[in-house]
């Protein structure tokens, strides 16, 4: 079980960014391209650490992944930045041509993922993990804090294929503690409890911070929650989510993302294929766009996707008497991070 | 003869091509023997690009240089090359669009003799101009990227995201040769988008350009070994072009795009060509 913080979290700036430049002085083959977002997706530090190997796309993305593809051809380890809509929706068939189809060992690293943005929908990319997890051959990873996504830059370079990496930008919270090991093939159960397990909580990306505050909350009122942590979407763990949903009595899931196509999607396939009955509620946006808002919390729980709709959701599901617990406040001071 | 499958740019892959004109009238009967088994197919494809892969494969240095064919539709015309020039064996080249095949019709990943060949249409600039660029970063600037690409693809955005890219990169290694053959599927390309003036667009991008007649093979192989000679910008070659040119017998409204070809008319393509490729190899030499 892995060490957890308490929120509320400090935070790190451009964790991604500084362990791509380590991973790069080690690899002269990686590359960074980039689609005029250099500075918000943390690649500006490669760029002043390898200005020969920083490549920018411009705002042209199809050609940009058609670059990259070939550059992988070549032999290079190609890191492709821009925000996930556009790292997704834009070059789709690009993607699905160009590098999932020759399995390419391409990249491809979209930030701001789901409604953590007030960027408008048109920022918001809320089904880049579907799209990524329809393709063949894709590996989709969501991970959930600092140490996870310094991590993962080693982690998704070992992938022989191409990868989908989504990335919180900006302040990244620290939830793990320093000895928490990232591994791409298997879920990992995240809170102990003793005894038996009412519900067991799968969440990846952002949504893993709500999902522990949820827990903790809801075992405070006696409904034992175990969260399990799910930074790889496709392929999916199937048989760790098995293991887990096997000792619970309701399985919940939550993404910061639509709930078609994504972790609900799939750990929904897994359940009912393996014959496994049990009553399932995702939590994450519901067949809509995100509309209006100045800031991220804001639209976190006009949407359903705070640590309060996780644990209404639970106490829904599970027929609870009487109000369900408050969720904590999000406390946060500057550099702080909280969820809402 | 070799039979195992090759690519453009394979070290010690050899041919030469003795007579371009030569090469470019067997394409299109190879090409018309490949298609008439299946009775339809891309012959006009062959038909409007035979020069074009009979002088590419003419001016490439074989083992070095690269190609891409952006518009999978293509492959038949290259494909149809390797096999004059003995570099794919008869029993492979023979499985052309059947069942299982790996020649299949529109390129894939399987496709032997490409660099890179792609079905989805407007893709194939951004690969070669990735592969040139690798090519500078791995200080392999000799080698030449030579990119079939068709002139309907102009309409792609894509090409033009590309065709700035390598522009602005100075990819002097990279040569289009565009088929300009004024076909689309919905009919000729003029009557759906102008994308005239064509020349003065890749121009205005910071290419190189020249306009030429495409079935005019040492006039495209001249302008291939000109574009070699840029030192700091890309090439784009147009290649005026029709998609029936050579093969007499085509009914007048046949559809170039998806050329169909049953047996009376497979036989009488085959019979044309035969004719004059001994024409050409002994002018007057040898009864027909």
């Amino acid at each position: 079980m892995p060490v957890l913080r308490e929120p509320p979290y400090r935070t790190e700036l451009k964790p991604y960014g500084r362990a791509l430049v380590e991973l790069a002085r080690e690899n002269p083959d990686v590359l960074c391209l980039s689609g005029d977002l250099t500075r918000q997706c943390e690649a500006d530090l490669f760029a002043q650490a390898f200005p020969d190997r920083f490549i920018h796309g411009g705002m042209a993305e199809a050609n940009m992944i058609g670059v990259a593809a070939a550059l992988a051809r070549k032999g290079f380890q190609p890191f492709v930045h821009t925000f996930g809509v556009f790292a997704t929706r834009r070059p789709l068939d690009q993607i699905v041509n160009a590098v999932a189809y020759p399995r390419l060992p391409v990249r491809l690293v979209g930030f701001m993922p789901g409604v953590s943005s007030p960027g408008g929908p048109s920022h918001q990319a809320i089904d880049d993990v579907a799209l990524m997890r329809a393709l063949p051959n894709l590996t989709v990873v969501d991970v959930a804090d600092a140490v996870e996504t310094r991590q993962a830059v080693r982690a998704v370079s070992a992938v022989a294929g191409p990868v989908y990496l989504r990335l919180k930008r900006g302040e990244i919270p620290v939830i793990f503690g320093e000895d928490h090991v990232l591994r791409l093939d298997r879920v990992e159960v995240i809170t102990a409890i003793s005894g038996g397990v009412d519900v067991v909580l799968f969440a990846s990306g952002m949504m893993l911070a709500p999902a522990l505050a949820a827990a903790r909350a809801l075992n405070r009122a006696g409904v034992a929650v175990r969260v399990v942590g799910v930074p790889v979407i496709k392929p999916l763990d199937t048989e760790g989510v098995l293991e887990a949903a096997a000792t619970a009595k309701v399985l919940v899931t939550a993404e910061n993302h639509l709930i078609t196509g994504g972790l609900g999607s799939a750990v929904a396939e897994t359940v009912a294929e393996a014959g496994l009955g049990r009553p399932l509620r995702r939590i994450g946006l519901r067949d809509t766009f995100a509309e209006g808002a100045l800031t991220a919390g804001y639209l976190l729980e006009k949407y359903g996707l705070s640590t309060q709709a996780i644990i209404d959701a639970i106490w829904d599901v599970l027929g609870g008497q009487g109000p369900a617990p408050a969720a904590p406040p999000s406390k946060a001071e500057a550099g702080e991070y909280s969820p809402v | 003869m070799s039979t195992a499958p090759f690519r453009f740019s394979d070290p010690g892959i050899h041919w030469t091509v003795p007579d371009p004109d030569e090469l470019a009238l067997r394409v299109r009967l190879r090409a018309a023997r490949m298609v008439a088994r299946h009775g339809l197919g891309y012959l006009g494809q062959a038909l409007s690009s035979a020069e074009q892969v009979a002088a590419v494969f003419a001016v490439a240095r074989p083992g070095r240089d690269q190609l891409v064919c952006s518009p999978g539709h293509y492959v038949i015309g290259p494909f149809a090359a390797a096999a004059e020039l003995g570099l794919i064996g008869e029993d492979a080249i023979g499985t052309y669009g059947d069942d299982g095949a790996v020649f299949e019709a529109i390129g894939t990943e399987r496709s032997p003799v490409f660099d890179y060949t792609c079905g989805s249409l407007g893709q194939g600039l951004s690969a070669a101009a990735g592969l040139a660029l690798a090519g500078r970063l791995r200080d392999e600037d000799g080698s030449r990227v030579f990119a079939m690409v068709s002139d309907g693809e102009l309409e792609e955005g894509q090409v033009w995201e590309a065709a700035m890219f390598a522009a602005h990169h100075r990819l002097d290694r990279l040569t289009v040769l565009l088929d300009a053959n004024n076909s689309q599927v919905d009919g000729p390309v003029d009557t759906i988008t102008t994308i005239e003036p064509i020349a003065a667009k890749w121009e205005a991008f910071g290419w190189h350009a020249a306009d030429v007649d495409g079935h005019d093979t040492r006039a495209v192989a001249a302008a291939l070994e000109r574009a070699g000679a840029e030192t700091a910008r890309p090439s784009a070659i147009i290649c005026r072009t029709s998609l029936k040119h050579g093969l007499d017998c085509l009914p007048a409204d046949a559809d170039g795009h998806f050329i169909k070809l049953p047996p009376g008319l497979a036989d009488a393509a085959v019979a044309e060509l035969t004719v004059k490729l001994r024409n050409l190899e002994t002018p007057g030499a040898r009864p027909a």
